[in-house]
C-alpha cells in the first residue's frame, strides 16, 4: 500500500462569517507531483498555509508523513519545503547569507550549507549576483532563490505557490526539470498554479477546490473520466477545469461589454 | 477608437481632491488607523494653537514695523515666510505619508495641467496655508496701520506667495527624486539625524562661541538684500516712503525670481511629465563576478549555542548593519549623555552653577540608557516583512528565535554601557562603589525583567517597519502603552531601590535588593520563553498580517 504524503480530514478553515476551507478530506501519496487547482478565491493558498503551518486550521486534522500537525509540528517542519505565497525572504540579506540563514535554521551543517548553497545558487543562475541584496532583485529571481531555500534542506514534501510566476523560460524549463527528478526520488510535490498547462505536463494527479470545497480529485485519466468528452479530442485539463469550475459569470457577462469589443 | 473627452482643469483638480479623501477616508477603516486620526486630530489641535500664535505675531509685528517707520525692517518677516514654507516640508518629507503626485500622469493630462495641478498641490499643504494665514495677517496689519500701502503689500504677498510655492514644488520634486532610492535614503535621514543630534550642542557652543559667531552672523547680513524676502520687504518700504521708481525696481526683481523659478520648475516638471523613472528597482544592480562564498566564522565563539539561535543572531547583525537609520541611532546615546555631562556634570556644568553629584547622575545616566536602547525590543520583529513566514515554516521554535533576538539587544546594550561608564567617568567621575554596584545590578534586573515583558509585546503588538524609512515608522499604540507603562513602573521602583540606600543608612542594601531582582528576572525571562513559543503560534496570523502587509 503506497505511503499517505498529505492527508486531511473535514479541514475547516473560517474568517469570520466566510468559510475559505470547508472540511477538506484530501489524500496525497508520497511521490505523487500533485496539482492544486481553483479559481480566485477558492481557498488554495489558505489550504497550503494550513498544511506549512502558517495559519492554524478552525477545525479538522491534517497529518503530513504519517505524523499529526498539532502534535509534531516541529518534526514535520525538518522535512517539508515551502515557497510561500509571499516568499518569505529575508530582503536585506543577499542570497548566499539567506541560504546559509534557512540551512542553519533546518539544523544543516555550516559546511553542507555552504557546499548545497553554492550549487543551488549556480543551478539557479544567480550565483553572479551573489552581492545583490534580495530587495533589489528582480520578481523572477526572488522566486528562484525562494525556490533554493525551499529544496537545500532535501524536503520529502514541498510546497509551491505559484512558483513558476515571473521566472523566465530558461529558467523554468530547468526547475522543471529539477522537480521531476525529484519525484522520481520520492520527493513529493504539492503545487499550485493558474497556468493549466504546467499543471498538466507536470503533475500526475489533480485536485480541484471550488468554494472552499473539493470538487474533483485524482489521476489525470480520473478525472476525465468524469467528465463529458469532447468528440474527436482528448480533454484538455482546462477543458476539465471548466466543466467542473463551470464557465463563471465573466464569459456570459463579455456581451454586456461589447462597447471594448 | 477612445472616445474620451478630456475633463477640464477644474474637473481634474476636484478629482484628484476626491481621490485624496477616499484614500483617507478607506485608511480609516482599520482600528490602528482610527488610533492614529486621534492622534492627527491632538496634533492638529496644537498646530491650529500654534499657527494662531504666530499670526498675532505676524500681524503685530507688522503693524508696529509700519506705525515706528521701520519698514525696512519687513525683509525679516518675508524671509521667516520663506525659511518656513521651504524648510518644513522637506522635514515633514519623511513623517508624513505622500500622495505619489506623479502617479497622476498615467492619466490623459497636458503638461500645463499637470503644472497647475502641482501648483495646487503645494498650495493645499500645510505649512503653505500657515504661511497664506500669516500674509494675510501682515495685509490686514497693513490695512490697519497704513491703509494706503495695503494694496501693495496685498500685490507683493500674491507674488511671494506664488515664489514660494514654485519653490517648494521644486525643492519637493528634488527631495522626492532624492528619497526615491534607498542608499541615498538612507544617507539623507542619518544626516538628517545627526544634524539633529548636533543641534542638542548648539546651546552649549553658543555659550562658549556666542559673540565669535555672532559677529561672523553680522558680516553676512548684509548680503541678505538678494534675497527674494528682501526684495518683497523692500517693496513695501519704498511705497510706503512714496520712492515708486525704487518700489517699482524691487518689485521687478521679485518677478525676476519668480520667472525663473518657473522656469526651473516647469523644466523639471517637463522631465517628470516625459517619463523619468524613479522606482528603487528600476536600477538593475551591476553583474557580478562569480563570487567565492565562504562559511562565515563570525561567530565561531558562540558555537557553544543551537545553530538556529545562531542563524538568527548573525542575521539580525547583518540587518543591524544595514539598517542606516538604526545603526546611526547607535550614536545616539552617547551623544545626548555627553551633552548632559556638560550640561549638568562636572565640574563646570554650563547650565547649572553647581554640577549634580556622580551619584545621582550616573545612575540617571544609565536609567536613560536603558529607556532609549531597550525600546525596539517592544517590536523586535518591525523589520522581518515577509521573512516572518521562514520563522513558521521552519523547524524552529520561537523561543531560539526571540533568544538570539534579545542576545543582539544584550550585545549592543554591552557596547553602549561600557562606552558610556567610561564616558560618563570621563566626564563627570564615577559614583561610589555601592552606587555603581546598585546601578549596574539594577540595569540587569531592569533590562532581563523589560526583554521579557517586550517578548510578549513584540508578539501581541507587532508592526511592520521598513529599511530607510521615516514615514509611519513607529511601533503599534499598544506597544507604545506597554512601553511607557513598563518603564515607569521599573524606573520607579529601581528609583525607590536606590534611595533607600540613603533613607536607611545601609549603602549596599539597593546592590543586593536589585542582585536578588535581577536573579527572579533571570527564572521569570527563561521560565517565559516556552509560553512565547505557544504565543506565537495563537499570534502567527497577526504576525503574518501586520509584518507581510
Amino acid at each position: 500500500m503506497p505511503e499517505i504524503a498529505i492527508s486531511t480530514a473535514k479541514l475547516t478553515r473560517r474568517f469570520g462569517a466566510l468559510t475559505a476551507v470547508d472540511g477538506m478530506d484530501l489524500q496525497v501519496e508520497s511521490g505523487q507531483f500533485f496539482g492544486f487547482l481553483g479559481p480566485n478565491g477558492a481557498g488554495k493558498s489558505t489550504t497550503i498555509k494550513m498544511l506549512t503551518g502558517l495559519l492554524a486550521p478552525s477545525s479538522g486534522r491534517m497529518s503530513l508523513l504519517g505524523l499529526d500537525f498539532s502534535q509534531h509540528p516541529i518534526e514535520i517542519k525538518r522535512q517539508i519545503g515551502v515557497v510561500p505565497e509571499g516568499m518569505g525572504l529575508f530582503e536585506r540579506l543577499n542570497a548566499p547569507e539567506y541560504l546559509e540563514f534557512v540551512g542553519r535554521m533546518y539544523g544543516l551543517d555550516k559546511a553542507t550549507t555552504h557546499k548545497r548553497s553554492d550549487e543551488l545558487l549556480e543551478f539557479m543562475q544567480l550565483a553572479d549576483r551573489s552581492k545583490t541584496m534580495i530587495a533589489d532583485y528582480s520578481h523572477g529571481m526572488q522566486k528562484k532563490l525562494a525556490l533554493a531555500a525551499a529544496v537545500i534542506h532535501g524536503p520529502r514534501i514541498l510546497f509551491l505557490d505559484e512558483p513558476f510566476e515571473g521566472v523566465d523560460a530558461l529558467a523554468a524549463g530547468a526547475l522543471k526539470e529539477l522537480l521531476a527528478r525529484m519525484t522520481e526520488r520520492g520527493v513529493t510535490i504539492f503545487l499550485t498554479s493558474h497556468v493549466l498547462e504546467i499543471v498538466e505536463r507536470l503533475c500526475s494527479h489533480v485536485a480541484i477546490i471550488k468554494k472552499g470545497q473539493l470538487v474533483a480529485q485524482g489521476s489525470m485519466e480520473q478525472l476525465r473520466e468524469g467528465v463529458p468528452s469532447v468528440e474527436g479530442r482528448t480533454l484538455t485539463l482546462e477543458d476539465i477545469f471548466l466543466s467542473v469550475v463551470g464557465q463563471g459569470a465573466e464569459r456570459s457577462q463579455l456581451e454586456e461589454l461589447s462597447w471594448l469589443t | 477608437m477612445a472616445d474620451v473627452v478630456g475633463p477640464g482643469l477644474i474637473d481634474q483638480i476636484r478629482l484628484v481632491s476626491w481621490l485624496r479623501w477616499r484614500i483617507l477616508r478607506n485608511s480609516l477603516r482599520k482600528k490602528s488607523r482610527r488610533l492614529d486620526l486621534l492622534g492627527l486630530v491632538i496634533s492638529g489641535f496644537f498646530s491650529a494653537i500654534f499657527v494662531a500664535g504666530v499670526t498675532v505675531g505676524f500681524f503685530l509685528g507688522t503693524e508696529s514695523l509700519l506705525e515706528h517707520q521701520q519698514e525696512q525692517f519687513l525683509g525679516l518677516l518675508f524671509l521667516a515666510l520663506f525659511v518656513w514654507w521651504q524648510l518644513f516640508p522637506i522635514l515633514l518629507a519623511g513623517f508624513t505619508p505622500q500622495f505619489a503626485f506623479r502617479s497622476l500622469l498615467r492619466f490623459p493630462l497636458k503638461l500645463s495641467a499637470f503644472y497647475l495641478i502641482g501648483m495646487a498641490y503645494g498650495l493645499a499643504d500645510s505649512a503653505a496655508l500657515a504661511a497664506l494665514i500669516w500674509m494675510t495677517a501682515m495685509v490686514a496689519a497693513t490695512l490697519v496701520a497704513m491703509p494706503a500701502a495695503a494694496p501693495v503689500m496685498l500685490l507683493v504677498c500674491t507674488m511671494f506667495a506664488a515664489l514660494n510655492v514654485t519653490v517648494e514644488r521644486l525643492l519637493g520634486a528634488w527631495v522626492e527624486k532624492l528619497l526615491a532610492k534607498r542608499r541615498s535614503r538612507e544617507i539623507f535621514f542619518s544626516l538628517f539625524i545627526l544634524a539633529m543630534i548636533s543641534l542638542q550642542f548648539l546651546n552649549p557652543i553658543m555659550q562658549r562661541y556666542g559673540r565669535t559667531l555672532l559677529a561672523a552672523v553680522r558680516d553676512w547680513l548684509p548680503y541678505l538684500w538678494l534675497l527674494p524676502s528682501s526684495f518683497a520687504g523692500d517693496t513695501v518700504a519704498r511705497a510706503v516712503e512714496h520712492q515708486w521708481a525704487q518700489a517699482a525696481l524691487k518689485l521687478g526683481a521679485l518677478a525676476v525670481y519668480v520667472a525663473l523659478f518657473t522656469v526651473l520648475l516647469w523644466m523639471r516638471y517637463s522631465q517628470l511629465y516625459s517619463g523619468e523613472e524613479l522606482s528603487e528597482t528600476a536600477a538593475p544592480a551591476r553583474r557580478e563576478k562569480r563570487a567565492v562564498i565562504a562559511p562565515s566564522d563570525a561567530n565561531e565563539t558562540l558555537g557553544f549555542l543551537p545553530p538556529q539561535v545562531l542563524a538568527v543572531f548573525r542575521k539580525e547583525l547583518l540587518y543591524l548593519k544595514r539598517n542606516t537609520f538604526l545603526f546611526f541611532g547607535l550614536l545616539f546615546p552617547p551623544m545626548l549623555i555627553l551633552f548632559f555631562s556638560v550640561q549638568f556634570a562636572g565640574a563646570h556644568p554650563t547650565a547649572l552653577k553647581k554640577g549634580v553629584s556622580s551619584d545621582l547622575f550616573f545612575p540617571g545616566m544609565m536609567a536613560y540608557l536603558v529607556l532609549i536602547l531597550i525600546a525596539p525590543a517592544y517590536n523586535n520583529f518591525a523589520y522581518e516583512g515577509k521573512g516572518i513566514q521562514t520563522y513558521f515554516t521552519s523547524p524552529t521554535r520561537f523561543r531560539e528565535i526571540l533568544l538570539a533576538k534579545n542576545l543582539v539587544t544584550v550585545l549592543l546594550l554591552f557596547s553602549e554601557i561600557v562606552f558610556c561608564v567610561a564616558l560618563v567617568g570621563w566626564r563627570a567621575g564615577l559614583p561610589s562603589t555601592p552606587v555603581l554596584c546598585a546601578t549596574l545590578t539594577g540595569m540587569i534586573f531592569s533590562i532581563v525583567g523589560q526583554l521579557t515583558l517586550a517578548n510578549w509585546s513584540s508578539l501581541s503588538f507587532p508592526r511592520r517597519m521598513e529599511f530607510g524609512k521615516m514615514q509611519g515608522q513607529r511601533n503599534s499604540g499598544m506597544s507604545v502603552l506597554v512601553l511607557f507603562g513598563v518603564q515607569i513602573l521599573f524606573g520607579g521602583v529601581s528609583a525607590l531601590i536606590l534611595f533607600s540606600g540613603r533613607w536607611t543608612g545601609s549603602p549596599w542594601l539597593p546592590a543586593e535588593v536589585f542582585a536578588v531582582l535581577a536573579l527572579a528576572a533571570f527564572a521569570g525571562y527563561f521560565s517565559a520563553l516556552d509560553r512565547f513559543t505557544e504565543l506565537a503560534e495563537k499570534k502567527k496570523e497577526v504576525l503574518i498580517d501586520a509584518l507581510c502587509r
